[in-house]
């Protein structure tokens, strides 16, 4: 039972600024959270100051309820996965997993049968002797991840350990480590600014922006419901349209949409696969690109003012560039300073 | 077209080709200045040390100059104060030197700025400057002996014109080329790779001795290589502030030369040096080797 809370955390550099601004957040035994948003949203200093890294300027942090908010790393019981693998090159890598172990003055027959049985855990048996340079990226990746696990920590933490690798070898490693995660049941903090990765991998995500919380829930809800319209924009393909409300009526250029809120200014928030397109006399949008995708297609499109907007299309061979189209929104939110007023189809 | 085309392709070899001599022209100075006078000098003292000619014009193979060398206890002593103080001055180095850098690596903010603009300060006094502030402060009669006075405590040993002497003055001269090398050295380890170790439960010390240490030992090595062949063929400091007897082998050979007017003499002791300098050397390319081998 591994419990790890956070609360009421602030961390403020010199200079006044607010990496963190008074964020809690609760996460249970076993769960997988992912810490999402943009460079510069605090995601990578709250990680760090769960792991004693950087110490909070007020609030308190506890894992299983032991206050560990003032302990350097060295006395937390959590493992960290760096982002730069930070394997130490001149150990090989039976060294690298064992140094934590003898740290800890286990016996030598016990230390090997560990650093074996986490090797074979990430798909690395037989590969102690070999010197960490001697590795490919994504193995590298996996001995660091062995490092940590080999120490059975309470609480994973993991700083964006798939950002220096190629595509393919992200998508194999983050099923991998889910795989992993949830064969031990540890409780992990995952930072990432991929919201495929947060998508695929998180029991929930936390959406950040200027160190504080936007939004958390699980996956599909933050992707269906964003509950402000930097969520909308942030997590997978949006159309934010700003525009006015007028007598029940979304407007922007000659796109308008029944939107039963009070008048004033509001942003229109459409999924792409949410957005139909039809060829049309009277059109709304003309057609600017169209891109086909094999299993899909992509239609850009361009509002008479020039506001750019995405459809995608089952059968993207049914448009061309300059065609007239009308547009049919199937699911709708729409923001009012800041904050979701209406929600239709999402 | 076909001219034009013909004209771009050769016109990159061209441009290879003319630069060849400028860069042939810009190595040669110093190729023939390291001949000229370090190389050609070498060669011809051994060969002047070992092939001598007898006053009857006869030239002959003979070693009695490093015999004399080699029996003789005068010179026997000043080659083992020149080690003496070699060794000294590499492990103060070491022990003084390898923490500052430490500090300037991982301290931040203003003050680490000031320390080492401190550290590198000796770079730029001349070794002639620091030997006579090393004797108006810690000569006799110097600032210490005064404040020590005013305060009414008694005079302190003075160590110049102790052995003692050059090894402060070589040690405060090599701190800076030292710091910066080691610094370089610590720039290569990863503040990911230290936090990595104080994640799986590594101290400060344990950090430093698992960690960092294996990862700087090079620089070390050729910090302390350095140093030790720049010492051990120092002349000024030991000069100034060593003492007359036993003396570092830089000022013996100069009193050898211009005092005895013994030029075999003189370049036989350094011959000599030069033998021990080139072991440090082997010593320092051996270690560099082996660790790149790793």
């Amino acid at each position: 039972m591994s419990v790890l809370h956070i609360s009421e955390v602030t961390k403020t550099f010199s200079g006044g600024t607010h990496a963190v601004n008074s964020f809690s957040l609760d996460i249970a035994d076993g769960e997988l959270v992912c810490l999402l948003g943009p460079s510069g949203s605090g995601k990578s200093t709250l990680l760090r100051m769960v792991g004693g890294f950087e110490q909070p300027t007020s609030g308190r942090i506890t894992i299983d309820g032991e206050d560990v908010t003032h302990l350097p790393p060295e006395r937390r019981p959590t493992g960290m996965v760096f982002q730069s693998h930070a394997l130490w090159t001149h150990m090989n890598v039976f060294k690298n997993l064992a140094f934590g172990l003898k740290l800890r003055r286990m016996p030598a027959a016990e230390i090997k049968e560990k650093v074996e049985a986490v090797l074979e855990l990430v798909g690395l048996a037989g590969y102690g002797d070999r010197m960490t340079t001697q590795l490919s990226g994504g193995q590298q990746q996996r001995v660091a991840l062995a490092r940590s696990l080999v120490l059975e920590p309470k609480i994973l933490l993991l700083d964006e350990p798939f950002a220096s690798l190629d595509q393919h070898l992200r998508e194999r490693l983050r099923e991998e480590v889910r795989d992993i995660q949830q064969r031990l049941g540890i409780t992990t903090l995952f930072v990432t600014h991929g919201q495929d990765e947060a998508l695929s991998m998180a029991d929930r995500i936390v959406v950040m922006a200027n160190g504080k919380t936007e939004q958390i829930g699980r996956p599909d809800v933050v992707y269906r419901d964003p509950k402000t319209p930097f969520v909308a924009g942030f997590i997978g393909t949006m159309n934010l349209i700003e525009g006015e409300v007028q007598n029940g009526q979304f407007v922007r250029s000659d796109f308008t949409f029944a939107l039963p809120i009070i008048d004033g200014p509001a942003t229109l928030a459409i999924r792409p696969e949410a957005l139909e397109l039809t060829v049309s006399d009277t059109p709304k949008a003309q057609v600017h690109r169209v891109t086909d995708y094999g299993s899909h297609g992509l239609v850009d499109l361009d509002l008479a003012d020039g506001t750019r907007l995405k459809s995608m299309v089952a059968h993207p061979d049914l448009f061309r560039a300059g065609q007239g189209v009308d547009l049919l929104p199937k699911a709708v939110a729409a923001y009012r300073d800041n904050q979701q007023i209406f929600r239709s189809g999402m | 077209m076909s001219e034009f085309v013909e004209r771009s392709v050769s016109a990159p070899a061209e441009t290879a080709a003319s630069r060849r001599p400028i860069g042939l022209l810009l190595v040669a100075l110093p190729v023939f200045l390291v001949i000229w006078l370090v190389i050609w000098p070498a060669i011809n003292a051994i060969s002047r040390t070992i092939w001598r000619t007898d006053t009857d014009g006869n030239s002959s193979f003979d070693l009695s100059s490093y015999a004399f060398f080699f029996s003789d206890r005068y010179s026997l002593d000043n080659l083992a104060v020149t080690l003496w103080t070699t060794l000294i001055c590499a492990v103060l180095l070491l022990v003084i030197c390898l923490p500052i850098a430490l500090y300037l690596r991982f301290a931040h903010g203003r003050l680490p700025a000031y320390v080492q603009a401190l550290a590198i300060l000796p770079m730029f006094v001349p070794s002639i400057i620091l030997a006579f502030a090393f004797i108006r402060v810690l000569g006799p009669n110097g600032m210490v002996d005064i404040l020590l006075n005013a305060v009414g405590l008694p005079k302190i040993r003075t160590p110049y014109l102790t052995p003692w002497g050059p090894v402060i003055g070589l040690v405060w001269d090599n701190i800076p080329l030292t710091v910066l090398i080691l610094l370089s050295g610590l720039g290569s380890v990863a503040n990911q790779s230290i936090e990595a170790a104080r994640d799986v439960g590594a101290n400060a010390f344990r950090v430093f001795w698992h960690i960092i240490l294996p990862r700087i030992s090079n620089s070390i090595l050729v910090a302390l290589s350095f140093s030790v062949l720049g010492i051990f063929s120092s002349f000024t400091l030991p000069y100034l502030l060593g003492p007359a007897s036993p003396e570092m082998l830089g000022p013996f050979m100069q009193r050898t030369l211009r005092d005895l007017q013994d030029p075999i003499g003189a370049m036989t002791q350094a011959v000599v040096a030069f033998g021990f300098c080139i072991l440090f050397g082997l010593f320092y390319v051996r270690s560099v080797a082996r660790s790149r081998g790793k």
